[in-house]
C-alpha cells in the first residue's frame, strides 16, 4: 500500500528508456531524450548528460530496480556504471523526435547532394546546385525514408525530378575498340545502349568514343565482354560528362 | 518659355558651335536631380512648381521610392542667350558610389561637367572621384555650390560666416583638382625622367645632373581652379529654384554704384570692402574687421529675403522687395500657408538657377567642335598603345575628329557607352497617338467585320476553333510586345548619323591594324565583306532623341550630338564604336571606377523556370555596364554588382524587367582544399610538443579506436595497409605534405600535365601523338624545377618515379610508385622518346590503383573537397592472385602485351568457367573495382594518419584609404581574419594603398562593411590569388595541463577551421559531429500533471 506523497518518490520526467534483453532478463536503462544518439555516435563524451540516474532498471517505468544477481550475470559486472554503458552501446531505444529529425534532414541533403553529383541540365551540361535540387525535391513532396539507403533513394528522385525540371544523368564517356569482325555485328546490339557518338574510327579495327548513360553501363559492358570473348576493350574516359571551368554569360 | 518643339531641337542639332553637351555630376544627395530638375523646367516641359520636387530624370519607380538616382539619363534642353541659340544635351548621373559606373558612361560622352558640392557638407568622397573622373577623361568641370539655403535656415549662419564657410569649401575642392594636376605633373615628370635616364644609360655618360625642382613650377594650373570671379561657380538653391553667379550681381550694382562691372566682378570675391565714404573698393576686409563686399552686396540681401519671408513672415517687407525688386508674384503664392511656395516664387524669378547655370555652361564650357586633340588622341589609343602605333589611316581620322563636321563625305564616328532596356511601350513607334479620321473609320469597319464572323462563329464549331487560334496568335503578339528592346545611348563625333545607314560596328577588342589587312581598300559597310573579328556590319535601325523617359523618333542626327539608337542589341554587349570607315579604333574602354566586388549566387524560385533566369542574365548584363554574370563550375548563376544597392537593383531588374520570374540570391558556395602537413612542433599555447605528459582524456582513446576499422593496419609512421576483401591484393600507402613549391608549380603547369597525360594515353595504345617542340621544351623545364624543389634524402628519385597527378589526371597531388621491383613507364615518356631502350612493364591493374588516388584525391575525408599538396607515395603492393585469373585480367588491361598463347589459353578457360570467373575477369568487374576501392580507403586513412589541416581560398585585396581611415580599414580587415601585408603611399596625394590578404569565406559583405565603416573613403579591389593552409587542426583538442588552462576542457572558442568545416559538411549532408540538445537538463518536460 503505497501512498502517494511526492516527497518519497524520485519522478523521471523526459525519459528515453534504452532496452536490452541479455542473460533471459530485460534491462532497462533512463536516458534523457535526444541524447542517446550522440552517445552514440561519440559526440557527447559526458556519461551524465546522457544517463538520468547511474541504476539499471527492469522496468523503468515501474521503478523496478535491476537485481544484482542478474547483473553481475549479465554483464559479469556489479558495477552499474559499467552495465549502463554496455546498455547504451548494444540496446535498442526509443528515437526522440529531434533526433529523427535531424537524421531525415541530414539524409535528405545527403539524396539532394548525390542527384546534385550525379546529374546536369541537359541544356547546359552543367550540375545543378544542392540547393535547387532540395528545392525541386520539396515541391514534388519526396519524403525520405530512414530504412533506405540514400543512394538508392536518389536514384529514384532523379526519375522522379525529370517529370518537373530538365535533369538528367551525367552521360559517361567511354571508348571502345573492337575486332574488325565483330564490329559490324555489335554495333546493333549497341546503338540503342548508346546515347551519342562522338567519334567513330573503322578502319581495320572499330573504335568509338560515345556518351551513354551510367545506367546502361553494366549492360554494354556484358555485351563486349561475352561477344568478342575479350578481346574488345572497353575504357571509361570519364564518369562525368559536364563542362568545366566558369563561362561568362554574354 | 513653351515647351520647344521637335523640330526646332532638330534645327538646333545641326549648329555645332551652339551645341553643349554636358552632365551633372555629384556626392549622392547633393542635389544633381533637383538641379536638373529646375533645368528641365525651364524648357517647359515641366512646371515650375513641381520642379525639385518631381524628379523629372528619375525615371525608374525604385529610383523615386529610394529617392537616388540609379542610371544615367539625357534629356536635350533649349537654351536662347544674348541672340544666341544653344542646345543643351544634359546628362544626369546617379551619385551613389554603387553607380559611379554610370557616371563614367555619362562622363565620356560630354564635353562639360557641372559639379554639385553641397553647401553644408563640403567636399565628399564621391565627389572627390567624380573630379578624377572628369580629371581623367579631359572635361572641364563648373562647380555650383547648391544647398545655400541650409546655410540660412538649418545652420543659422549668419551671412559673414556663411561665406567663409563658402571660401572653405572653394578651397577643399581646388584642393582636389590641384592635388589631380599634380600627381598627373609628377608622373609625367617620372615618364621623363625614366626615358631621359634609359637614353642616359645608353649613351653612357659618366655626370648625371639630377634636377630635384618637381616641375610643378613649369607649368601653368591656374585656369584649373573654381574661382566666382572667373564665373565658374554658381551659388545656388535648386529646391528653392534660385541660383547666381558673379556676373549677375556685377552687372546689377555697376548700374547702382557706379563703379565699373568689370572692376566689381573682379573685387565682388575675395578680401575686399567697400569705403563708403570715399565710394572705393578696399583691400584686406579681414584684418581692418569690415565686411566683405561679397556679404555685403549678395549675402546680405538674400539672408534679408530669407529673414522676411521664411523666418518672420513680414508681408509688407515681402511686398517692399517684391515691388523693389520689379518682380510680380501671384496673390495666390502671397496667400499660400507654406513660406517656401512664396520664396520660390520669388526667387525663381530674381535670380533664376536655371539662368545662372545654363549661361555660365554656354559660355565656359566647350562645344563639341572645340575637342582637343589631347583628349582625341586619348580616346583613339586603345590601352597602353601609342597614338602613332596606330595605322596611318587611323590617324587621319584624328582630324575629322577635330574638324567634327557634319559634311556628307565625313566619316561617320559613333560611340555608344552604354545599352539601355527600355519597354518596348515607351518606343515612338508603338506610342498611342490621335487617331485621323480615316483610321477611326477603318477601326470601326473592323469592329463590325469582327462582331459578324463571331456571330458566325456561335453557329458552327469550326468557326469557334479558327477563332480560338486567332485568339492564340493575338496572345503571341502580346507577348511580342512585352519584349524589352535595348536602345544604345550615343554620341556623334563626326559626320551624319542616318536612319538605314549601313555601319561598321566596332566591340572594344577591334583592331583596326588587322582589319585594314583583311579588307580591301576604300571599301563601305554596304560591302560584302570577309569577316573580321569583333566586327559587324548593321543598319540603323532607328534613332532616337532621349527626352528623360521619352523618347522621340530622329531621321538624322548630326555630329556633336547626344542620341539613341535602337535596334543594336544583337550587335553591341555593352559599349562599342559605331563607323562608316574601318580603320576607326575602337575607343578606350570606360575606366570605371568601381569593380564589381559582390558577388551572389541567384536561383530560380521554381527549379523548372532555370531557362528564363538564363536569358534575364544575358539582358541584365547587356544592360548593365558594370554587373558581371557568369555560371560556375558548379552550377552556380553568380552575379557580381558594385555594391550593395547596385545588386538590389539588379535583382529587382531580373525579377520585373528581364526574367520576370521570382528568384532568390544567396552566399556562393566557397571552395576548400584539404592537405596534410608534417607534424607540427608546438602546442596551441606554443609549448614545445612531446615533452609534457598528456593528461588523459576518455573520448581520446575511445576515438582511436573508431578512427580505422577492422582490416587497416596504421603504423607509427603513418604507413597504411589495407586488404582487399577477396583478400587477394594487399596495398601500402604512405601520404606526405608536398612542398608549397611544388604545390604551386604543379597549379601553373596543368595544361603541361594534361598533355603529358595524353602522350601516355596514346603510347600505351602504341600510337604517337605528336607535341611541337616548344611544349617538349616547357615540359623539360617542368621537370627540371620540380627536381630542384624535390631535394633531400626523402625525395630522392621521385619525379622519375611519378605515377599520376590528380584529381583529374592534372591537379596538384602526386602518385609516387614507391613498390620496390616495380618498374613501369614514366610520365616523362613523351621526353625520353628517342632514348627509350628498354621498355618497362606494366603490372596489372596498374590503372586501378591510378583512379583509387583519383578518387581519393577527388574528395578527401575531412569534408570531400579535393585534395592538394598531398603525396601518396603506394609503398608495398602485392598480389595473390591465381595465375590464369591474372593473365586474363591482363588481357582485359592491355591488349598489347597479350600474346597468341595465352589468347588460347584464355579462350578454352573461358568456356569452362565462363560463370564463375566471368565476373572477375573483366578489368572494371568486382575484382579491379575492389582495388579502386581498396586504394581509395588507403589513401583517405593513410591521410588521416597524418596531421590534417583545411586550405581556404584566399583573395588579395587593395584598398586605397585616406589617412584619417586607415584604422578603421584595419579594424574590418582583423575582423574577418585578413592579414595586411603592406602599407604604402601613394605618391603626389594623401591615399595609402594596403595589400591584406583575405580568406574568400569572410569575404562575403566585406566590401560593403569596409565602405560603411570608412564612409566610402576606402574601397577594397578582390581578386582571387591562392590557397592557404588554415593553421588551425579542425580535430584539435586540448590534451596538455597548459592548453586545459588556457582553453578550458571543451575548447569551445572558436576553431577556425572545425567552422568552415561543419558548414561544408552540413551544406551537404554529411554527418557533423556536433550534439542535437546540448544541455539534456534544459529540454522541455513533457510530462502529464501529476
Amino acid at each position: 500500500m503505497s501512498i502517494f506523497t511526492p516527497t518519497n518518490q524520485i519522478r523521471l520526467t523526459n525519459v528515453a528508456v534504452v532496452r536490452m534483453k541479455k542473460a533471459g532478463k530485460r534491462f532497462e536503462i533512463a536516458c534523457y531524450k535526444n541524447k542517446v544518439m550522440s552517445w552514440r555516435s561519440g559526440a557527447e563524451k559526458d556519461l551524465d548528460e546522457v544517463l538520468q540516474t547511474h541504476t539499471v532498471f527492469v522496468n523503468v517505468s515501474k521503478g523496478q530496480v535491476a537485481k544484482r544477481d542478474d547483473l553481475s550475470s549479465a554483464f559479469g559486472t556489479e558495477d552499474l556504471t559499467e552495465a549502463c554503458t554496455q546498455i547504451l552501446a548494444k540496446g535498442e531505444l526509443q528515437v526522440s523526435d529531434r533526433e529523427r529529425q535531424s537524421q531525415l534532414e541530414h539524409m535528405f541533403r545527403d539524396i539532394a547532394t548525390i542527384v546534385a553529383e550525379k546529374c546536369v541540365n541537359p541544356e547546359t551540361k552543367r550540375p545543378y546546385t544542392v540547393i535547387l535540387i532540395e528545392r525541386a525535391m520539396k515541391d514534388i513532396h519526396f519524403s525520405v525514408k530512414a530504412n533506405k539507403s540514400t543512394k538508392q533513394q536518389a536514384l529514384e528522385v532523379i526519375k522522379q525530378l525529370q517529370q518537373s525540371i530538365q535533369i538528367q544523368r551525367a552521360h559517361m564517356r567511354l571508348r571502345f575498340v573492337l575486332p574488325a569482325r565483330d564490329g559490324k555485328r555489335l554495333k546493333e546490339k549497341l546503338r540503342p545502349l548508346i546515347k551519342t557518338v562522338e567519334n567513330e574510327d573503322f578502319t581495320e579495327q572499330l573504335e568509338m568514343v560515345c556518351l551513354i548513360d551510367p545506367g546502361c553501363f553494366r549492360d554494354i559492358d556484358e555485351l563486349i565482354r561475352c561477344e568478342t570473348k575479350g578481346k574488345g576493350t572497353l575504357e571509361v574516359l570519364s564518369l562525368k560528362d559536364v563542362e568545366e571551368g566558369d563561362e561568362k554569360l554574354e | 518659355m513653351g515647351h520647344t518643339s521637335l523640330e526646332k531641337i532638330i534645327a538646333l542639332q545641326k549648329k555645332t558651335p551652339h551645341i553643349r553637351n554636358l552632365c551633372i555630376l555629384a556626392h549622392v544627395d547633393h542635389g544633381k536631380t533637383t538641379l536638373a530638375d529646375c533645368l528641365v523646367a525651364s524648357n517647359g516641359i515641366i512646371s515650375s512648381r513641381l520642379a525639385g520636387k518631381l524628379r523629372y530624370l528619375d525615371s525608374r519607380e525604385d529610383e523615386q521610392i529610394r529617392g537616388i538616382t540609379m542610371k544615367s539619363s539625357a534629356i536635350s534642353l533649349h537654351y536662347t542667350t544674348g541672340g544666341n541659340e544653344y542646345l543643351i544635351n544634359l546628362i544626369d548621373s546617379p551619385g551613389h558610389v554603387d553607380f559611379s559606373s554610370e557616371v563614367s558612361t555619362a562622363v565620356r560622352l560630354c564635353d562639360g561637367a557641372i559639379v554639385v558640392v553641397d553647401a553644408v557638407e563640403g567636399v565628399c568622397p564621391q565627389t572627390q572621384v567624380v573630379l578624377r573622373q572628369a580629371w581623367l577623361e579631359n572635361i572641364r568641370p563648373v562647380l555650383v555650390i547648391n544647398k545655400i539655403d541650409r546655410l540660412i535656415v538649418e545652420l543659422k549662419l549668419t551671412s559673414q560666416e556663411a561665406y567663409t564657410h563658402l571660401q572653405k569649401i572653394l578651397e577643399q575642392v581646388n584642393a582636389v583638382t590641384g592635388s589631380l594636376f599634380t600627381s598627373k605633373v609628377l608622373e609625367e615628370r617620372a615618364e621623363k625622367d625614366a626615358e631621359a635616364q634609359s637614353s642616359c644609360t645608353e649613351n653612357g655618360s659618366g655626370d648625371q645632373v639630377y634636377d630635384w625642382s618637381a616641375g610643378l613650377e613649369e607649368t601653368d594650373d591656374s585656369d584649373l581652379y573654381f574661382s566666382p570671379d572667373r564665373g565658374n561657380v554658381v551659388f545656388a538653391s535648386a529646391i528653392d529654384g534660385w541660383g547666381f553667379s558673379i556676373h549677375q550681381f556685377a552687372e546689377m550694382y555697376s548700374q547702382k554704384m557706379g563703379i565699373r562691372s568689370s572692376v566689381l566682378l573682379k573685387t565682388l570675391w575675395g578680401d575686399f570692402y567697400l569705403n563708403a565714404k570715399a565710394k572705393k573698393i578696399m583691400k584686406g576686409a579681414q584684418s581692418k574687421g569690415k565686411k566683405p563686399l561679397f556679404v555685403q552686396l549678395v549675402l546680405d540681401n538674400i539672408w534679408s529675403m530669407y529673414d522676411a519671408v521664411v523666418t518672420r513672415r513680414d508681408k509688407e517687407k515681402v511686398e517692399k522687395m517684391v515691388t523693389s525688386l520689379g518682380l510680380k508674384v501671384m496673390s495666390r503664392d502671397l496667400r499660400h500657408s507654406d513660406p517656401k511656395v512664396l520664396l520660390s516664387a520669388i526667387c525663381s524669378q530674381w535670380l533664376p538657377v536655371s539662368q545662372a547655370v545654363l549661361s555660365m555652361v554656354c559660355e565656359k564650357l566647350p562645344s563639341p567642335a572645340e575637342i582637343s586633340a589631347e583628349r582625341v588622341e586619348k580616346l583613339m589609343s586603345v590601352g597602353a598603345r601609342r597614338f602613332d602605333s596606330l595605322p596611318e589611316q587611323t590617324q587621319e581620322l584624328k582630324k575629322a575628329f577635330l574638324d567634327c563636321s557634319a559634311d556628307e563625305t565625313a566619316p561617320v564616328i559613333v560611340f555608344v557607352s552604354k545599352m539601355f532596356a527600355v519597354d518596348s511601350k515607351a518606343l515612338p513607334q508603338n506610342k498611342q497617338r490621335p487617331l485621323t479620321q480615316e483610321e477611326i473609320a477603318q477601326r470601326r469597319e473592323q469592329a463590325r467585320q469582327r462582331h459578324a464572323e463571331r456571330q458566325a462563329a456561335n453557329q458552327s464549331a469550326e468557326n469557334a476553333l479558327c477563332a480560338q487560334t486567332e485568339a492564340l496568335s493575338v496572345k503571341t503578339a502580346v507577348e511580342e510586345d512585352n519584349k524589352e528592346h535595348f536602345v544604345a545611348f550615343a554620341r556623334v563625333y563626326s559626320g551624319v548619323l542616318r536612319k538605314g545607314q549601313k555601319v561598321f560596328v566596332l566591340g572594344p577588342k577591334y583592331d583596326p591594324s588587322l582589319a585594314l589587312r583583311a579588307l580591301p581598300e576604300g571599301c563601305s559597310a554596304a560591302d560584302v565583306l570577309p569577316s573580321v573579328p569583333h566586327m559587324a556590319c548593321c543598319t540603323v535601325d532607328s534613332l532616337y532623341l532621349l527626352m528623360g523617359r521619352e523618347l522621340e523618333e530622329l531621321d538624322e542626327v548630326p555630329t556633336g550630338n547626344v542620341l539613341g539608337i535602337g535596334g543594336m542589341e544583337e550587335f553591341i554587349l555593352k559599349s562599342a564604336t559605331i563607323s562608316t570607315s574601318p580603320s576607326c579604333p575602337p575607343f578606350t574602354p570606360l575606366n570605371f571606377e568601381a569593380t564589381p566586388i559582390v558577388r551572389v549566387a541567384v536561383e530560380p524560385k521554381h527549379p523548372s523556370e532555370m531557362p528564363k533566369l538564363v536569358r534575364g542574365m544575358r539582358l541584365l548584363n547587356q544592360a548593365d555596364p558594370c554587373a558581371e554574370v557568369l555560371i560556375q563550375e558548379t552550377g552556380e548563376h553568380v552575379l557580381v554588382t558594385a555594391g550593395e544597392v547596385h545588386l538590389q537593383r539588379c535583382l529587382d531588374d531580373l525579377r520585373e524587367r528581364f526574367a520576370k520570374i521570382e528568384i532568390s540570391a544567396s552566399k556562393p558556395i566557397i571552395p576548400f582544399r584539404e592537405t596534410v602537413i608534417r607534424p607540427p612542433k608546438v602546442d596551441m599555447v606554443n609549448e614545445d610538443m612531446g615533452k609534457q605528459q598528456k593528461v588523459a582524456v576518455i573520448h581520446q582513446v575511445k576515438e582511436e579506436q573508431t578512427k580505422y576499422p577492422e582490416g587497416v593496419q596504421v603504423d607509427s609512421t603513418g604507413l597504411v595497409t589495407l586488404t582487399t576483401p577477396n583478400k587477394m591484393a594487399t596495398v601500402g600507402v604512405r601520404a606526405i605534405p608536398l612542398p608549397e613549391e611544388v604545390t604551386r608549380l604543379l597549379e601553373d603547369n596543368v595544361e603541361l600535365i594534361r598533355t603529358m597525360e595524353q602522350f601516355s594515353l596514346f603510347a600505351w595504345e602504341d600510337k604517337t601523338l605528336d607535341i611541337n617542340q616548344k611544349i617538349l621544351e616547357n615540359i623539360q623545364e617542368f621537370k627540371v624545377k620540380l627536381e630542384s624543389n624535390l631535394q633531400g634524402r626523402k625525395w630522392r628519385g621521385a619525379v622519375e618515379r611519378i605515377w599520376a597527378f590528380g584529381p583529374r589526371r592534372c591537379g596538384p597531388n602526386i602518385l609516387l610508385n614507391s613498390v620496390e621491383g616495380y618498374r613501369r613507364p614514366s610520365v616523362w615518356q613523351c621526353l625520353e622518346r628517342e632514348k627509350e631502350t628498354e621498355k618497362a612493364e606494366i603490372r596489372d591493374f596498374d590503372n586501378s590503383i591510378a583512379s583509387g588516388f583519383q578518387l581519393a584525391t577527388l574528395s578527401g575525408p575531412m569534408c570531400e573537397e579535393p585534395l592538394m599538396g598531398v603525396c601518396f607515395s603506394v609503398e608495398t603492393w602485392d598480389m595473390k592472385l591465381s595465375a590464369p585469373l591474372a593473365q586474363q585480367d591482363s588481357i582485359d588491361e592491355d591488349s598489347q602485351t597479350a600474346e597468341p598463347n595465352i589468347d588460347n589459353q584464355n579462350e578454352s578457360s573461358d568456356t569452362h568457367e565462363t560463370n564463375a570467373a566471368g565476373s572477375s575477369v573483366d578489368c572494371y568487374g568486382p575484382f579491379s573495382g575492389q582495388l579502386i576501392a581498396a586504394m581509395k580507403e588507403a589513401c583517405r586513412y593513410a591521410f588521416q594518419a597524418k596531421p590534417q589541416r583545411l586550405m581556404a581560398a584566399m583573395y588579395t585585396c587593395e584598398i586605397m584609404a585616406t589617412a584619417e581611415v586607415l584604422g578603421r580599414v584595419y579594424a574590418v580587415l582583423s575582423k574577418r581574419e585578413g592579414r595586411v601585408l603592406q602599407e604604402e603611399m601613394k605618391e603626389g596625394t594623401d591615399m595609402f594603398i594596403i595589400k591584406a590578404v583575405l580568406p574568400v569565406a569572410e569575404s562575403f559583405g566585406f566590401a560593403d562593411e569596409i565602405r560603411k565603416r570608412t564612409s566610402g573613403l576606402a574601397s577594397p579591389q578582390l581578386v582571387f590569388s591562392h590557397w592557404e593552409v588554415i593553421s588551425s587542426d579542425p580535430f584539435w583538442v586540448p590534451t596538455t595541463e597548459e592548453e586545459y588552462l588556457h582553453f578550458g576542457e571543451k575548447a569551445d572558442s572558436s576553431n577556425q577551421a572545425l567552422k568552415y568545416m561543419n558548414a561544408v559538411r552540413r551544406r551537404k549532408g554529411l554527418y557533423v559531429e556536433e550534439k542535437i540538445v546540448e544541455h539534456a537538463e534544459k529540454q522541455r518536460t513533457l510530462s502529464k500533471n501529476k
